[in-house]
């Protein structure tokens, strides 16, 4: 048992790692490895090295940042599930995804028609605001649903998916009244498209995700005596109340800074975690570390659905949530919680 | 030395203005089983997770080994006080094994890896509370006392000084209730340096027969009474805290003291100082 286990582990890797592969190479230009190679052993100056050229200025940074934001997201959730021991909790249904979103829309627009700074105390103000709205989400939502020690796992879920569909409403408005030549540029972060161009987006993500991530992984432990109540956790010494503090401000800085480049992504944290732990069980020292491995490949495999097999580019997020609500919807109808509305 | 945990005339209130109880004393030392008792609502619970540092108290302090337990690190203090809660609810599945193995926690290093002690650990304390053939069932498919089982085992497993014990026997069966309070007899007493172990329970008569020293508390926010059982299991202290006709008498067999709670008398009903299954039985043989 532990063998298989052991096999079906190693194989989610190299098929999250081909994933990526895959989605570097495969595009609506063919790519070919070897001629890019020659390219680049020979030195040539861009101009003569057009196959070269594509893989690192398109290419790359597009497969980073999926990369980047599926291991982010695929987190995330795992990270909120645990703290709010709540398996459909993720950025995306806590509401946190959204607003940070509606933080990313109004920073552009007051930079864009109201000259406010780009810069607040060094920090982008576009990922500052991001932010600020998804932390404001969260303490919101978990204010709603919990009561002493217990978290109402409905009233979690329905404040998190009624605050997203006020974010949503807050971005379609701002969209109605944003100049029309705008529109199109921020039409992306509604349905999330991880085509950047070039590298700065790329280090933005890197820089703000990489860090993050690091440190909810080191919380797995944590997670883990969690997973059978806060008084057992806390008799542990486990400090409940800072864990939830860095969860939540690292959980909802992570997913900001994802949606502040690349737009909503939907359900990613939710499809990952899930396959991952009907592998792993439930023990968040292997489940965080594969959850970000593979949300890395999946969130590449959706790009690949969206590029090569659906119709034009359709935008990534389209993708996600087609997958996503569906698999949503399968979960609640299994309803394996135990406690389901305490 | 033997460890010992202290609450020094400790007050707590969940809400302002509303005490659950003012001014209490309560310990337990290496090498001593002390049973904490007392109806619904008196603050058991309560107690223990004052005594465990996780509630904060408003006047009176904690001490162990003499030291303020709020000076202690949390894993620290884990190490030397383990605290098992009258209910968790598991939020995902987990094998019998790694509910177990979780109590290692305290012990862990900083990337959470078990070593050969951490299993061995888990190991013994799953055959101590005889649950080691259920190690690969998932938490959440076992019956209520096997589940309260494990949960001991993973509490001993982070092999601390002092058990804070609350219910641990409430869903057992009368084998295993007898089973657990003679390991816990065991933990105590069988070894230099026994743990100290303070226990919730409502069944008085385990109490009286395992437990060196009881703590009765009641619903008038103090403590009662404390002491070894014969001077704290009086008829008159009992109905006192228990606010009801309590009932003491003698075992036929252990002499032990056998507590028991009068039924609510009824116009017909007859004298309450039989057992109330007594009277039930007879009840039944006199109807029409
Ligand atoms: N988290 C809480 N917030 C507010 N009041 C609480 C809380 N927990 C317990 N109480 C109240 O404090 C009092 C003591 O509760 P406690 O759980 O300590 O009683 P107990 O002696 O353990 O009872 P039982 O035998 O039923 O387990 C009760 O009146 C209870 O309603
Ligand atoms: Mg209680």
């Amino acid at each position: 048992m532990r063998r298989t286990r052991n096999m079906a582990v190693v194989a989610l890797i190299i098929a999250s790692v081909a994933l990526v592969v895959v989605s570097l190479v495969g595009g609506t230009e063919r790519v070919d490895l070897g001629q890019a190679w020659r390219e680049w052993r020979e030195g040539l100056p861009p101009a003569q090295s057009p196959m070269l050229g594509i893989i690192l200025d398109q290419r790359l940074p597009r497969t980073l940042a999926a990369l980047i934001v599926g291991c982010g997201l695929a987190l995330a959730g795992a990270a909120f599930q645990a703290m709010l021991r709540n398996p459909l909790a993720e950025p995306y249904t806590l509401g946190v995804a959204s607003f940070g979103a509606l933080g990313a829309w109004t920073a552009t627009i007051l930079i864009g028609a109201y000259s406010f700074p780009a810069y607040l105390l060094g920090l982008p103000t576009i990922q500052l605001l991001a932010f600020v709205f998804a932390e404001l989400d969260i303490i919101i939502v978990y204010q709603l649903a919990a009561h002493r020690d217990r978290i109402s796992p409905s009233v979690l879920l329905l404040g998190g998916i009624t605050m997203g569909m006020l974010a949503n409403g807050g971005i379609l408005f701002m969209r109605y009244l944003a100049d029309p030549n705008r529109v199109v540029m921020m039409d992306r972060w509604l349905m999330g498209g991880v085509d950047v161009l070039g590298y700065r987006p790329v280090l933005t993500l890197l820089a703000g995700v990489a860090p993050c991530a690091v440190i909810l992984l080191a919380q797995a432990p944590k997670y883990d005596q969690l997973g059978f109540g806060p008084e057992l956790a806390a008799g542990r010494g486990v400090n409940v109340r800072l864990l939830q503090a860095t969860t939540f401000v690292v959980g909802s800085l992570m997913t900001a800074v994802a949606v502040s480049v690349v737009g909503t992504i939907a359900f990613v944290g939710l499809i990952v975690p899930h396959i991952v732990r009907s592998i792993t069980g439930s023990r968040h020292r292997l489940l965080m570390p594969l959850s970000a491995v593979v949300g890395g490949g999946f969130l590449c495999f959706c790009d690949i659905i969206a590029r090569k097999i659906l119709p034009g580019e359709t935008p990534i997020g389209i993708v996600t949530t087609l997958l996503g609500g569906p698999f949503f919807l399968y979960l609640l109808l299994r309803r394996r919680f135990t406690d389901w509305d305490a | 030395m033997t460890a010992t945990l202290r609450a020094e005339s400790v007050s707590f209130a969940y809400e302002p203005g509303r005490p659950v109880f003012k001014s209490v004393d309560a310990s337990v030392s290496g090498g001593e089983t002390v049973g904490l008792v007392g109806p619904n609502g008196s603050g058991k619970s309560t107690l223990l997770r004052v005594m465990c540092g996780l509630l904060r108290t408003r006047a009176g302090g904690v001490l162990l080994n003499g030291r303020p337990l709020s000076s202690y690190g949390g894993r620290d203090r884990a190490r030397r006080v383990a605290f098992l809660p009258q209910a968790v609810n598991p939020a995902f599945a987990l094998s019998v094994f790694e509910v177990v193995c979780l109590g290692r926690y305290p012990h862990m290093g900083a990337f959470g890896a078990l070593g050969p002690r951490d299993k061995e650990a888990a190991e013994r304390c799953m055959r101590d509370t005889e649950v080691d053939h259920l190690r690969g069932r998932d938490f959440l498919t076992l019956s209520g006392g096997e589940r309260q089982r494990v949960l001991l085992a993973s509490i001993l497993a982070q092999e601390p000084e002092i058990l804070l014990l609350d219910e641990p026997t409430s869903a057992l069966d009368i084998h295993h209730q007898i089973e657990i309070f003679s390991l816990l007899d065991r933990l105590a007493h069988n070894r230099p340096g026994g743990y100290g172990i303070l226990v919730v329970t409502h069944d008085l008569n385990l109490a009286a027969r395992f437990c060196d020293r009881i703590l009765l508390l009641g619903l008038n926010q103090s403590m009662l009474a404390e002491g070894p059982h014969d001077s704290v299991l009086t008829e008159p202290l009992l109905s006192r805290a228990y606010g009801a006709p309590i009932r003491v008498s003698r075992h036929p067999e252990t002499g032990a003291p056998l507590v028991w709670a009068e039924a609510p008398r009824e116009e017909t009903g007859e004298k309450g100082d039989t057992p109330h299954n007594c009277r039930g039985a007879s009840q039944h043989g006199g109807a029409p």
